[in-house]
């Protein structure tokens, strides 16, 4: 007790000095701030004087000036660099070269619930700054981190608009929410496709457990910190980013052409005892090729605009943004506009406020996700139009079934707009209660408004595509989300010891509403028409339905360090879900602890020359995941319309019980270990990061299919399934150097190997099966089981192809016709049945890589950024998935079988149906790839010119992103991201049914600072 | 200095105290204490009469689905036998020629399909005659809901064990995950619970019903599926009485057989059980069946063409049979409501006319084409074939023959020309002529294959095609159940 007064005495002492000083003469100091490797002046450098709120900022040259006391300290601070405080000792100019702080542990990191110095980290936590974010041009801010963070995966899905698939350190969760958690400035969501990229001023990812323990509820999938640019004091500070591309399709895939199309479908027929369909196919040639008709080259505009600057007592940051994306499907269109302003002000000197508030306003012209399956499937036999003008008809060509549409009617006539508004922002004061003791206060909320709308109007295009009566169908999802969060920061230091304690409380609660209503005969003569009024009375329907989920939580860290040498973290956090409430353990309570030795700050390296840094680290923390539905132990009542029963022209609705829930349901708790190195050489030009760790998943929900006698409507069970673990190394080393020459170059090398493994499953050693649906006929295509990876695929082994009706008679399979897959009997019993099936390969990527470069010249700049997986398959859905007449790829057309001994690997024509469709290996290949991710080179114009022009900085630019894609999967790409069709579960993962195909986009562009 | 402490103090009283307010606000177990958004939790559920009546009609609404009236059902149920094959264009859903030709293998999608369909059916029958005995309502509706239950389960339990054999019998709902996984059951104990359900529900069911609820199951209803169950277990004494009984209910035959299964004469005087359906646009699934799309004439929008008739069900009918032209549509023609049956290049040449529905009824593109078209289930025809099967089994040839001609006296429709009156009273000639009656009045309602099977002459007639006795009686257990089921269902011999 005596002690805390004696320091509480020493602070107030403190405070008076400091305000004795504003007392004292004040001076004009001058200076210029240049960078400490490449002697550059260093822009928007912010200069105080310490412990007052007087300030300045440098101008475009570097140059700054301030009225201080003569016998003050100026703190110079700067964002990338170390922080240096400079005596004015009644100097007038006081030169200051600043150290960039990526070569120092001075390096601040932006943790949960706060910020550390790199140095005090004991957790694996990755950052990436907000300009590697902005640089390449990208649309989606999570998409521009793939291959920048070792253990980080990202499936892109390409549609315009749509959010990536990203993994951090393995497939964490099976069911429910299986997203990573996205912390803006605060606030939580689980997809930040509404950021302008160029708003970010750093992302923070969360990757070992003790760092994300303090996100217990939702830290299971890892957490990503984005904090967005806020304004710094000075002038205003105009910056204009803009730049305008064209996206083309890459690595498409050949489809056969109208003859050997006509062939093969002949083949098809002939093999299924019925008559070739076609006399002579040679007649049809080449025939429509429907990628070219339907895909094309499509712009991307991206316009940004920027203004911030501040006082002393307040800074502002304003942003707005504008994107428009062609999709490489005609008619897909996407807009984006946001804009963003963020103030602070410093009321007085112990009292900040603040707030931030985003709003994204979106539209796109919707394509029919079928459209890919339609392209693929189409008969290029057909034509696209008939020399009248009318659409060709498939049935006109005798193929129908599977294969019933012209893909460009099913373009013409789909009319589905959608448009996303979303408000979101957050409002905070932080009070210094005492020099060392700060209270924040923050609410964030998120409004979003989902708006879909679609017309089906009267056409008669096809036998198969016409409607006699419009249709207009109307979505609306409302979400009304918010989040208050209290805490408690305790700083200070006492001699060798530094100590920060964290205490704080949140509560959150998530509402969403959806209402759908349709109507019928609606006329179309402008959008003005599209409204439920003007359908026919007795065909209007509205449904309504909604969720609704809270939470609240305590949390607290203690950091401590020694000597900078000897570190400390622990935290706890505890927090009870609504989803848990009268059915589970209410309260989940998730420990961490880390320690850290910094061995380059010990007296005994002093001397030693080889490593500028040396830290170990190690860490351990448990991790929660709330991430189910609402209510998920709470039967309830169902009534869909197809329990609807008319009698005599009355239709009454039918209620049931036809699902079945758990009567106990646990958090899904998660524990990981994480040792790590980092170490820097040569004076910190080569750094080198290194990280083991194991994670581990206990108690995993999984909804696994149950009997489907048991009568339940999807056959599903949720419940604590299943434990599993992913072990895993990863590997960052950077190089970065100026030669004698004037090239500054960086090399950042990253590397992750991860291996899922399910250590038990409640089923015991029986396998909970999945990956079923349409993709793949129905089959159940994958399966996790004890000592697997979750989701691999499962399924026959192909032997090879039946010749002739003698090796049939030989053979386990007595129903087959030459031309099928011989499968491999396995267990020996002379019959292929589902014993046979055996593990064909992983949707689990084993190993992520990424390499990117920098280099610097004069006035030229090159990026060269290159990612890749490898260890990893896809299950090529495409193949099997048939229904009649589709067309096949030329690769199938050339390999297929077509008569003994024409093929010993591909099938015939016949793969589609019966036993050849039945998941098995010849529809698992192997989904690694390489790419080049970005490749960007810039020019900065003279500083002389900019003079003249009056403006700071003009950079031209012109970016690729994924110019180059190596791989040997047959598909459009082996990057399978969320499904077009359908929802994404890691129980199905890595099954390609017709993903968007890949495409490169390239820009030109320019960054402009007035 | 003073403004500093004035200031210092006010705000920390009031962020602090408002913190603590938010604290406590939602630190409240009712801030928590979540209800289900959007959905009715089971506990408000089962506590009145209207309850009970919702949870009814979802038993008949779900009759509908597409595993009991498409897909599903026409592989199972009608590919087998020799009056029908797969129809629409040749490699479109290939998948269907493996339940003609037998070549079916446990992976089969339709198998599950229709095995799902049937316990899903089950589990609504169940729920109800679990729950709605303890709701305190109309006694008497109370037990007519549960014999109405009974019915549906009944006939569920009857196509699953005509189907696969033995199966998983479950007659309540399963209480918690521990009953989820049980054996199948021996198909004697399943046709012992069906003839069980069917008696208690014969009991109670009323023969009729106001016209606000036509289409409900029936005494009759109850009575002539007893009677079919009896005969696939040649209890030849119990269908003859049970037929009897159902001949003293008043039903009569439809006069003209193409009328008969057009949409007026839904719920006719010859019917015994229909699967109600309806074209309701603003009521989102209600229009759900899919029977008569599937099977329509596929130059049409919205029809599919699958399950035709084959060249042997042509030729099974007798010279000048009208009920040739009025069970298959043959392209080229016109139906007497005047559509003219068009095709395609690769389109069949024939349709099922019993699924027709003439063009001009309302549809849309959202809703199943002919959605309003009722399945006839069960027939007075068929309940006077079953009486003529089992009065020539047991020596009676005089009821045979008597009941037999009612059914070919509808058919020939006055004309003395055709289809002359069966008159022999040899056992073996009466058997075969109504064998061959069945295959001709019934045909293309889902009833051919089973009946072949029944009659213990699969290899005579299927074993062309590839059935092979010892195996084909039934279908395999879908693979993906006995997976789950971790060996607990065993797989049927041979497959």
């Amino acid at each position: 007790m005596k002690r805390i007064f004696t320091k509480f005495s020493v602070l107030t002492f403190l405070c008076l000095l400091f305000i004795n000083a504003a007392f004292a003469q004040n001076i004009t100091v001058k200076g210029v701030v240049t960078d400490g490797q490449d002697k550059s002046t260093i822009p928007s450098v912010s200069v105080m004087v310490k412990g007052t709120t007087t300030g300045a900022q440098t101008d475009v040259a570097g140059r700054y000036t301030i009225s201080a006391p003569a016998n003050a300290t100026l703190v110079f601070t700067y964002v990338g660099y170390i922080t240096k405080e400079v005596p004015v000792n009644n100097q007038s100019t006081i030169n200051v070269v600043l150290n960039s702080s990526s070569q120092d542990l001075e390096q601040v990191v932006v943790v949960g619930y706060g910020t550390q110095r790199k140095i005090d980290v004991t957790g694996a936590v990755a950052t990436v700054k907000g300009e590697d974010i902005s640089k390449q041009a990208s649309t989606n801010p999570v998409s521009a981190l793939q291959g920048k963070v070792a253990g980080v995966s990202i499936s892109n899905n390409g549609a315009p608009g749509s959010a990536p698939q990203i993994t951090i350190r393995g497939t964490g969760t099976v069911y429910g929410n299986t997203s990573v958690l996205y912390v803006v400035d605060g606030v939580w969501f689980d997809d930040i496709n509404f950021l302008n990229p160029a708003d970010i001023e750093s992302i923070s990812i969360l990757k070992d457990a003790s760092s994300l323990s303090i996100y217990g509820i939702r830290a299971a999938n890892g957490v990503v910190l984005v904090t967005t640019s806020k304004g710094k004091k000075g002038d205003p500070v105009i910056n204009y980013n803009g730049s305008i591309g064209f996206q083309s399709v890459t690595n498409a895939v050949k489809m056969a052409n109208g003859t050997e199309f006509a062939t093969m479908i002949n083949e098809l027929s002939t093999s299924a005892g019925n008559a070739p369909l076609f006399k002579d196919p040679s007649i049809y040639g080449k025939g429509t090729d429907w990628y070219g008709q339907v895909l094309r080259n499509a712009m991307v505009t991206n316009h940004q605009l920027s203004i911030n600057g501040g006082t002393e007592k307040s800074s502002y940051n304003f942003s707005l943004g504008y994107l428009n994306q062609d999709g490489i499907v005609k008619n897909n269109n996407y807009k984006r506009y946001t804009a963003r302003l963020s103030n602070d002000f410093q009321l007085y000197k112990f009292l900040k406020i603040g707030y931030n508030v985003a709003g994204t306003a979106s539209k796109s012209n919707d394509i029919n996700n079928s459209i890919f399956h339609q392209i693929y499937a189409a008969g290029p036999i057909v034509p696209v139009y008939y020399a009248d003008g009318t659409y060709g008809d498939p049935n006109d060509f005798g193929l129908g079934g599977g294969n019933n549409f012209n893909p460009q009617v099913t373009l013409d006539f789909y009319n589905n707009v959608t448009k996303n508004y979303r408000l979101t922002g957050n409002v905070y004061a932080e009070l210094n209660i005492l020099k060392n003791l700060t209270f924040k206060t923050s609410a964030g909320g998120d409004f979003g408004q989902l708006e879909a709308r679609g017309y089906s109007p009267v056409y008669k295009a096809t036998q198969g595509q016409q409607n006699d009566i419009s249709l207009l169908n109307i979505d609306r999802t409302e979400d009304r989300n918010w989040i208050i969060e209290n805490t408690l920061t305790y700083k200070n230091t006492f001699g060798d010891h530094n100590l920060t304690v964290l205490a704080g409380q949140t509560a959150q609660r998530y509402k969403q509403n959806y209402i759908n209503g349709t109507a019928r005969n609606v006329p179309f003569s402008s959008e003005g028409d599209l409204y439920l009024a003007l359908g026919d009375a007795g065909t209007r329907t509205v449904t309504n339905t909604g969720s609704l989920r809270t939470a609240t939580s305590y949390f607290g860290r203690v950091n401590y360090s020694f000597k900078d040498r000897y570190l400390l973290n622990a935290s706890f956090r505890a927090d009870a879900a609504s989803q848990f409430y009268g059915g589970g353990e209410l309260w989940g309570y998730f420990p961490s602890i880390g320690a850290g030795w910094v061995i380059s700050n010990e007296p005994f390296m002093k001397d030693q020359t080889v490593f500028s840094n040396l830290k170990l680290r190690g860490s351990w923390g448990k991790i929660g995941n709330a991430g189910v539905p609402s209510n998920p132990t709470t039967l309830t009542v169902s009534q869909p319309g197809g329990y609807v029963i008319v009698f005599n022209g009355v239709a009454y609705t039918g209620k049931s019980i036809d699902t079945a829930v758990p009567t106990f349901l646990n958090w899904e708790r998660g524990v990981g270990t994480d040792i790590g190195l980092e170490a820097g050489f040569l004076n910190n030009r080569l750094n080198i990061e290194a990280d083991y760790y194991i994670k581990k998943t206990q108690n995993a929900i999984f909804g696994i299919p149950v009997r489907q006698d048991i009568g339940l409507k999807d056959s599903k069970l949720i419940g604590n399934q299943a434990d599993f673990e992913n072990k895993g190394f990863e590997l960052l080393a950077t190089w970065k150097d100026k030669t004698d020459g004037g090239l500054t170059y960086s090399i950042s090398g990253n590397f992750g190997y991860n291996k899922n493994k399910v250590t038990s499953v409640v089923t015991g050693l029986n396998p909970i099966y999945g990956g079923g649906d349409g993709l793949t006929n129905g089959a159940l295509a994958t399966r996790t089981v004890l000592g697997g990876s979750i989701g691999e695929f499962y399924g026959y082994k192909v032997a090879g192809v039946f010749q002739n009706t003698a090796e049939i008679a030989k053979s386990a399979q007595p129903n087959a016709i030459p031309g099928d897959f011989k499968y491999v009997d396995q267990n020996g019993d002379g019959v292929i049945d589902g014993k046979d099936r055996v593990s064909l390969g992983s949707p689990n990527p084993k190993f992520s890589y990424g390499l990117n470069t920098n280099f610097a010249y004069k006035n030229f700049d090159l990026t060269i950024d290159i990612q890749g997986v490898a260890g990893v398959d896809v299950y090529n859905a495409n193949l099997g998935l048939r229904y009649g007449n589709e067309n096949f790829t030329k690769d199938f057309y050339d390999h297929r079988w077509h008569g003994e001994g024409t093929s010993n690997t591909y099938p015939s024509t016949n793969i589609g149906s019966g036993a050849n469709s039945a998941p098995n290996s010849f529809f698992v290949e192997s989904g690694a790839y390489i790419r080049v991710r970005n490749l960007q080179l810039g020019y900065t114009l003279p500083k002389a010119l900019m003079g003249k022009w009056k403006m700071q900085r003009i950079r031209v630019f012109a970016n690729a992103q994924n110019p180059i894609n190596l791989f040997g999967y047959k598909g459009f790409s082996p990057e399978i991201g969320k499904p077009t069709v359908g929802t994404y579960s890691p129980l199905s993962r890595g099954i390609d049914a017709n993903v968007y195909p890949l495409y490169a986009t390239y820009n030109l562009g320019v960054n402009v600072t007035f | 200095m003073k403004i500093y402490k004035n200031i210092n103090l006010k705000s920390i009283s009031t962020v602090v105290l408002t913190g603590a307010l938010l604290c406590t606000t939602s630190c409240k177990k009712s801030f928590l204490n979540v209800p289900p958004q959007a959905q009715q939790p089971s506990v408000t559920f089962w506590k009145t009469q209207d309850d009970a009546t919702a949870a009814v009609n979802a038993i008949y609404g779900n009759l509908r689905s597409w595993a009991n009236t498409a897909f599903p059902a026409i592989a199972i149920e009608s590919m087998g036998g020799d009056d029908a094959e797969k129809g629409s264009s040749a490699n479109d859903s290939s998948y269907m020629n493996s339940y003609d030709g037998f070549t079916v293998t446990s992976t089969e999608g339709q198998l599950q399909g229709f095995w799902q369909g049937q316990y899903q059916n089950i589990n609504l029958c169940n729920q109800v005659l679990d729950n709605v005995p303890n709701i305190s309502m109309d006694q008497n509706l109370k037990t007519r809901y549960l014999a109405e239950a009974k019915f549906v389960r009944a006939y569920s339990y009857f196509r699953l064990v005509r189907a696969f054999g033995d199966v998983p019998l479950r007659l309540t709902v399963p209480k918690d995950a521990s009953a989820f996984n049980i054996p199948r059951t021996p198909k004697a104990q399943v046709w012992a619970a069906i003839e069980k359900d069917l008696a208690d529900a014969e009991a109670v069911l009323p023969q009729t019903y106001p016209a606000s609820d036509v289409g409900r199951a029936t005494k009759g209803s109850a009575l002539a599926l007893h009677a079919k169950v009896a005969m696939y277990q040649k209890k030849w004494d119990q269908v003859l009485s049970l037929t009897n009984s159902v001949m003293t209910l008043g039903y009569s035959l439809v006069s003209d057989f193409e009328a008969l299964f057009r949409l007026n004469n839904e719920n006719s005087k010859e019917s015994v059980f229909e699967i109600q359906c309806d074209y309701r646009p603003d009521i989102k699934d209600a229009s759900n069946s899919q029977y008569a799309q599937v099977q329509g004439v596929r130059a049409q929008q919205g029809y599919w063409g699958f399950n035709v008739p084959t060249q042997a069900l042509v030729n099974a009918f007798e010279a000048g049979d009208p009920r040739k032209d009025a069970t298959i549509l043959f392209v080229g023609t016109t139906t007497i409501q005047g559509d003219a049956i068009t095709s395609v290049a690769g389109d069949p040449t024939m349709y099922n006319h019993k699924a027709y529905v003439p063009f001009n009824t309302p549809y849309d593109n959202n809703n199943p084409r002919g959605s309003q078209q009722n399945v006839r289930v069960l027939r007075y025809a068929d309940v006077l074939l079953m009486n003529a099967e089992a009065a020539n089994e047991l020596g009676n040839s005089a009821q045979a023959i008597s009941s037999l001609e009612v059914v070919r006296a509808r058919a020939r429709q006055g004309n003395a020309a055709i289809l002359p009156k069966v008159t022999s009273t040899d056992q073996g000639v009466l058997r075969t002529a109504i064998y061959h009656e069945r295959q001709v009045e019934l045909a293309m309602e889902y009833d051919r294959y089973f009946d072949v099977i029944r009659q213990g002459r699969g290899t005579a007639v299927f074993g062309p095609k590839g059935w092979k006795a010892g195996k084909n009686e039934v279908w395999p257990i879908p693979q993906s159940e006995i997976d789950l089921s971790v060996g607990v269902l065993t797989q049927n011999p041979g497959y």
